[in-house]
């Protein structure tokens, strides 16, 4: 498989006297599902609308395998905005084929892929529904397929797990991870820290329009101080952990202490620190949570 | 004209189609197009979902069946009057002279009616019949008209001009017969005709030409309304609806907007050529004076600058409507739009009612906003000549280029703005860009 790459490139946008994008660089490759992060204001979504031109930019450019995007390019990506938009009073076959033909699709090749993928989504009894007809989680369903129909080479989907059930859930990561592996560059944005780290293989974290950090789960997980969590029975405050040097308390959940070792600090003492204590039940070397990684990076 | 255009378009699209499929099917490339070839698919798809969306609608159907019931009953009914006129009853107390017979004939010719005579035995059962309206006008040996009740001289219905004329008339031959002329100068007399009347103005008689006028301008309005606000609310539901961002990731706003002001003229161009086919059919098959003289010249040029005012109207509307998210916002926006349109055809109806138009009305004729109404006055009026209409109609395509560029940017600019409705200082700027 030839590996791909959406490039952005110094992206900057500015509103009036506000900065959303400031100078922001980062590429998605092919392959994998790539979380997009970062506090609400962010710039997720303008970053999202830049790679579709729908927001004009004062600086920077989006390039997919190092050429410039245009018109013939986007026609190859499938984009889910934040705000849904649908046809409400289309049938939703109808409306499907349609946003098929739009990227390009013929009338039969489009007619094909809608069954496809609404059988795939589970709301094949809905073809023939008007959109407004269907529920909340049946419109995101139809928004997707509308994103995934023509076959895209790039998927950016902004916010796609809001206001889903688990089974939704499941249901459009086995989607992503699916395009993934079938060569396409996915990129979402959520609030969802659990299910990025599920979902994804990668992650880009932007605040104030800047890049913050980006990489793979793994390596983010990895990195940094060590964690280790620490159970002594009979002490559920963790008061033998306070004032251990060099040894900082994260969070404390049920006796179990999350602890934050500094570089030099000896992982052995703090066994020793514990068994002093008390009888320790718990003694577990733990890697980065993506919601610990996400605040860290942002402060 | 109408019909043509509407054929040119759908000529020039479907060999476009048909050229992208040979093409296609030459490269073995079963999907993908790009350049002038997808743009034209993406303006042609942009306005098929339109024809077919608002097809479905029950607002055009019932509409357009709703016109052609006045239209045809426009047409139809006065021919049902003219064909069922009922003759006029005269009773006849006495005998009456084959001469004073043919005058009052005549006089019923005269005011485009025809005569017949009732005998009454008498000047009472005359009364009688006239009190029950049985009979119009009795006639009591030669001499003497009794009607109901009075006549006032300026009354200008059909009965009225008929006692008139046939008063008159019996006047006349009463004084020849006083003359002691010969029998046969007599009835020469009786059968006199009025001598022709010519003008010094060319032309002919406006009546049926001032009701194609009005009919014309009342189509050009109610259509102009009608598929502008169309195109307004459309725009306001994808921006509401936030289809647009979808639309948008693959077509460029001028694809999109120049799909939907195509698809929906194609509406009105259809159904205008409708109303008109039928119009002229029915006009054809019960004798109408629709055909008669300048009308059909009338039918034309309202047709053309039905197509010319929709080009110069519908961007301004869309451009309107891509600052709007709300119902309450379109009623806003729509009002001030609405104004030269209302305008243009109060000041033209009350021209072609009048048949005397001021010279700054000719003025208005070649002005876009206006002229869609004030032309085909004109036309009508036989007040224009070709070069002059001419000219107004390539004013108004430079205008409407020039509006269709300004309008566009608006709405590259609006469309995307969400979150309450758009300022025109704020994207009138930085329109052009």
């Amino acid at each position: 498989m030839v590996s791909s790459f959406l490039e952005l490139d110094g992206l900057t946008r500015r509103f009036g006297p506000l900065t959303a994008l400031d100078n922001l660089s980062f590429s998605v490759p092919s392959g994998q599902v790539v979380g997009f992060l970062g506090p609400n204001g962010a710039g997720k979504t303008t970053t999202m609308r830049a790679v579709f031109g729908l927001t004009d930019l004062n600086a920077g450019v989006v390039k997919w395998n190092g050429v410039p995007v245009g018109q013939a390019e986007r026609r190859q990506f499938g984009y889910m905005p934040e705000e849904r938009g649908l046809y409400p009073a289309m049938r939703v076959s109808e409306e499907l084929e349609y946003l098929g033909r739009l990227h390009g699709m013929g009338g039969a090749a489009a007619r094909a892929a809608t069954a496809t993928w609404l059988e795939r989504l589970g709301i094949a009894d809905r073809a023939e529904s008007k959109v407004d007809a269907l529920s909340h989680g049946n419109q995101q369903r139809v928004q997707l397929a509308a994103a995934l129909l023509h076959g895209p080479d790039v998927l950016i989907l902004d916010e796609p797990l809001a206001g889903l059930d688990p089974s939704g859930i499941d249901a459009i990561g086995e989607v992503l991870g699916e395009q993934a592996r079938s060569g396409c560059c996915v990129l979402f944005s959520s609030h969802q820290l659990d299910q990025v780290e599920d979902l994804c293989e990668s992650v880009t974290i932007i605040d104030h329009g800047r890049l913050v950090v980006t990489g793979t789960v793994d390596d983010l997980a990895s990195s940094g101080p060590r964690r280790l969590v620490v159970r002594v029975e009979g002490d559920r405050d963790a008061a033998w952990a306070r004032g251990l040097a060099g040894v900082s308390i994260s969070e404390v959940d049920g006796g179990a202490a999350r602890l934050v070792l500094e570089p030099e600090v000896d992982s052995e003492s703090v066994l020793r620190a514990a068994m002093a204590a008390g009888r320790v039940n718990e003694f577990v070397f733990e890697r980065r949570r993506l919601s610990e990684v996400f605040r860290e990076a942002l402060g | 004209m109408t019909g043509g255009l509407i054929a040119a378009v759908v000529a020039v699209f479907l060999a476009l189609r048909f050229r992208s499929r040979l093409r296609r099917r030459a490269t073995g490339q079963p999907t993908q197009h790009v350049g002038l070839d997808s743009v034209t698919s993406d303006v042609g798809l942009v306005a098929l979902r339109e024809v077919k969306e608002r097809f479905r609608g029950r607002i055009f159907r019932v509409g357009t069946l709703l016109i052609l019931a006045v239209v045809a009953a426009a047409i139809v009914i006065p021919t049902l009057d003219r064909g069922k006129a009922e003759p006029l009853r005269v009773g006849l107390v006495g005998s009456l002279s084959a001469p004073a017979r043919a005058a009052v004939v005549a006089a019923a010719h005269g005011v485009g009616t025809t005569v017949q005579f009732v005998p009454e035995a008498s000047e009472a059962a005359a009364h009688t019949q006239l009190r029950s309206g049985d009979i119009g006008l009795a006639i009591v040996e030669d001499r003497q008209l009794i009607v109901d009740k009075p006549i006032a001289t300026t009354d200008t219905s059909t009965s009225a001009q008929f006692v008139f004329a046939a008063a008159n008339n019996l006047g006349v031959l009463a004084a020849v017969e006083a003359a002691h002329l010969t029998p046969a100068q007599s009835s020469q007399l009786a059968a006199a005709k009025a001598l022709p009347v010519s003008s010094l103005q060319p032309g002919k008689a406006k009546g049926a030409v001032q009701g194609v006028s009005i009919i014309g301008l009342i189509l050009i309005f109610v259509m102009l309304s009608q598929y502008n606000t169309w195109i307004l609310i459309g725009v306001m539901e994808e921006k509401s609806s936030r289809v647009i961002e979808v639309l948008l990731s693959a077509v460029r706003p001028i694809q999109l907007l120049t799909g939907k002001v195509l698809g929906i003229g194609l509406m009105a161009f259809g159904q205008a050529t409708l109303i008109v086919v039928v119009a002229l059919a029915l006009a054809k098959s019960v004798g109408s004076d629709l055909l008669h003289g300048t009308a059909p010249v009338v039918l034309v040029s309202t047709l053309a600058w039905l197509v010319l005012g929709y080009a110069f109207y519908c961007w301004v509307y869309a451009a309107a409507g891509s600052m709007a998210e709300r119902q309450d916002q379109v009623q806003t926006l729509a009002f001030p739009l609405s104004l030269p349109l209302i305008f243009g055809y109060v000041v033209s109806l009350t021209a072609a009612s009048s048949g005397n138009p001021a010279d700054w009305f000719k003025v208005l004729a070649y002005l876009p906003p206006t002229a869609p109404f004030a032309m085909p006055v004109l036309v009508g009026l036989d007040a224009v000549t070709w070069w002059e209409f001419l000219a107004s109609a390539v004013i108004s395509v430079l205008c409407t280029v020039a509006v269709a560029r300004l309008a566009t940017g608006i709405y590259r600019r609006a469309i995307l703005r969400t979150g309450g409705r758009v300022k025109l200082r704020d994207v009138l700027g930085r329109a052009a860009g």
